[in-house]
């Protein structure tokens, strides 16, 4: 372990427990301005034996886009892998600890995790259509798995979902060409289109914009912010400044811990633990 | 490793360091030109780099933040010094306009410099305090700047005060007087907003304001 991990370690400790009493105190907030869409109650996460996220207690509001930052290998994908229990499909993988959805437990023994998935849907890193199928069935796939046929409902909720992805306009004259045969940016859109058609409570987006050039980055970053008028959107970024610009909360993770967690503009102007100021003024190493 | 922002930081402060020498030595010669009755050229000259210095802070200030979007104490300090910058612009500006003093008014010799005196003494301190306060990053001496403005404000006000009970006055020096008087309590203002730019970077909040009894 080098010297500033074993910092960090210390750090995290104080700063952990500093988390705590500013979650605390969020939840204060909360009891009077409504109780948070996900919380997660001390969640750990292993990758076997290998303890990836030591004790996480993090509230997420309602209709507030939540970032997650952090340096590479801090547990912010692994974190929200387990908000809609992805990470167990990892083999090797597990989660103790209670993330509660509307206040129910989502690790409950008789809880589907399928169910929950549809309840909170993922968007990944990169854009990934199904490579078989036109812009429309890309979109109705999941649908039709549940038993959705063909016919004017799923016309609607098509064109509903792709105009929830700002992509309507773009694609609607070209419903049956390639899902794939559209721009990156397109298809990412095309991605989160997919995931608006389950009508999830909860959107999850790990890197969205990573593959992204900057005129796709800013559409789905304008999209993220739209999107949270229904949704509950929690985003997992490398790009600080995409954090800055899009998030309501912060939470800062560093080596399996919180370190911080706040309003963005006040984590970003005057944060409250040491680390996330060296993180985010790129002092660290 | 240096990250490549802390040399346009470092320009930037090296910019503030040089504002406030100059602008302190702007204002220590205009207080001794009145005092001794005579313009002194290069207060103008003086105050004009002065308001020059302040656009190359504004100017590099504005290209830190597009080029590398600074954040937490690196955003704080940018703040502060676009502030702190216009503070030492200021203090060059009001020794400026107290040569005006002089050239309107002529020569002032014969009144009596005592309150003047007094106040300027406080306001140098002042300005040689936010001076150091922002070269150090010291909260204390940045405290104690605040401590001494109700000095130069009274001074002020008492001065017009005991000038409206007056039934005999010298109008060239109450009115000379009053306005270089109102030009250092400006100028103490300014070191207190100084001076709680110091806390703010140093702290990430500024004081509150107190209320004067």
């Amino acid at each position: 372990m080098n010297v500033e991990k074993e910092e960090a370690t210390s750090m995290t400790e104080q700063g952990g427990e500093q988390a705590r009493t500013e979650e605390f105190m969020t939840n204060m907030a909360e009891s009077m301005d409504g109780a948070p869409k996900l919380r997660t109650v001390d969640l750990v996460a292993f990758f076997g034996k290998n303890e990836a996220l030591h004790g996480i207690n993090l509230a997420i509001r309602p209709n507030k886009v939540t970032a997650i930052i952090g340096p590479s290998g801090c547990g912010k994908s692994t974190f929200i892998r387990c908000l809609n229990r992805m990470h167990e499909l990892t083999p090797g993988a597990k989660a103790t600890g209670q993330v509660l959805l509307d206040g129910e437990n989502i690790y409950a023994p008789k809880t589907d995790p399928v169910l929950i998935r549809r309840r909170i849907g993922m968007v990944f890193q990169k854009p990934n259509p199904f490579p078989t199928m036109d812009i429309y069935d890309n979109v109705a796939a999941g649908l039709k798995l549940t038993g959705m046929k063909k016919g004017k409902n799923l016309d609607d909720v098509v064109k509903n979902s792709l105009q929830q992805a700002s992509l309507w306009d773009e694609v609607k004259d070209d419903l049956h060409k390639p899902g794939t045969s559209i721009s990156g940016g397109q298809q990412q859109r095309l991605c989160i289109a997919r995931t608006i058609a389950m009508r999830p409570e909860v959107i999850l987006m790990d890197e969205p914009c990573s593959a992204l050039d900057p005129i796709a980055t800013s559409k789905v970053e304008e999209l993220m912010v739209q999107l949270k008028g229904t949704y509950t959107v929690v985003v997992v970024t490398h790009n600080m400044q995409q954090a800055a610009r899009v998030a309501d909360y912060t939470a800062f993770f560093y080596l399996g811990k919180l370190i911080e967690t706040g309003p963005t503009a006040s984590l970003f102007e005057n944060p409250k633990e040491e680390l996330t100021e060296r993180y985010l003024t790129g002092r660290f190493g | 490793m240096a990250r490549l922002m802390d040399l346009g930081m470092d320009r930037l402060r090296n910019l503030l360091l040089e504002m406030g020498q100059l602008s302190q030595q702007t204002v220590v010669t205009a207080i001794e030109a009145y005092h001794v009755g005579k313009n002194h050229q290069d207060v103008n000259r003086w105050s004009n780099k002065l308001k020059q210095l302040d656009d190359q802070v504004s100017e590099l200030s504005i290209e830190l933040i597009a080029r590398f979007q600074p954040v937490a104490s690196d955003l704080r300090y940018i703040k502060a010094c676009m502030e702190i910058s216009y503070g030492f612009y200021r203090y060059g500006r009001y020794a400026h306009d107290i040569m005006e003093v002089l050239d309107t008014f002529g020569d002032l010799t014969k009144c009596d410099h005592a309150v003047v005196e007094s106040a300027s003494g406080t306001t140098k301190q002042m300005i040689e305090l936010s001076v150091e306060a922002f070269a150090k990053k010291d909260v204390e001496l940045a405290k104690k700047i605040t401590g001494m403005d109700d000095y130069v404000d009274d001074a002020y006000r008492d001065y017009i005060s005991k000038l409206m009970k007056s039934k005999h006055v010298d109008l060239r020096c109450a009115l000379s007087q009053t306005l270089i008087l109102r030009y250092l309590e400006r100028i103490a203002d300014h070191a207190v907003y100084i001076g709680r730019s110091v806390i703010f970077i140093v702290k990430g909040e500024e004081p509150a304001f107190e209320e004067r009894s």
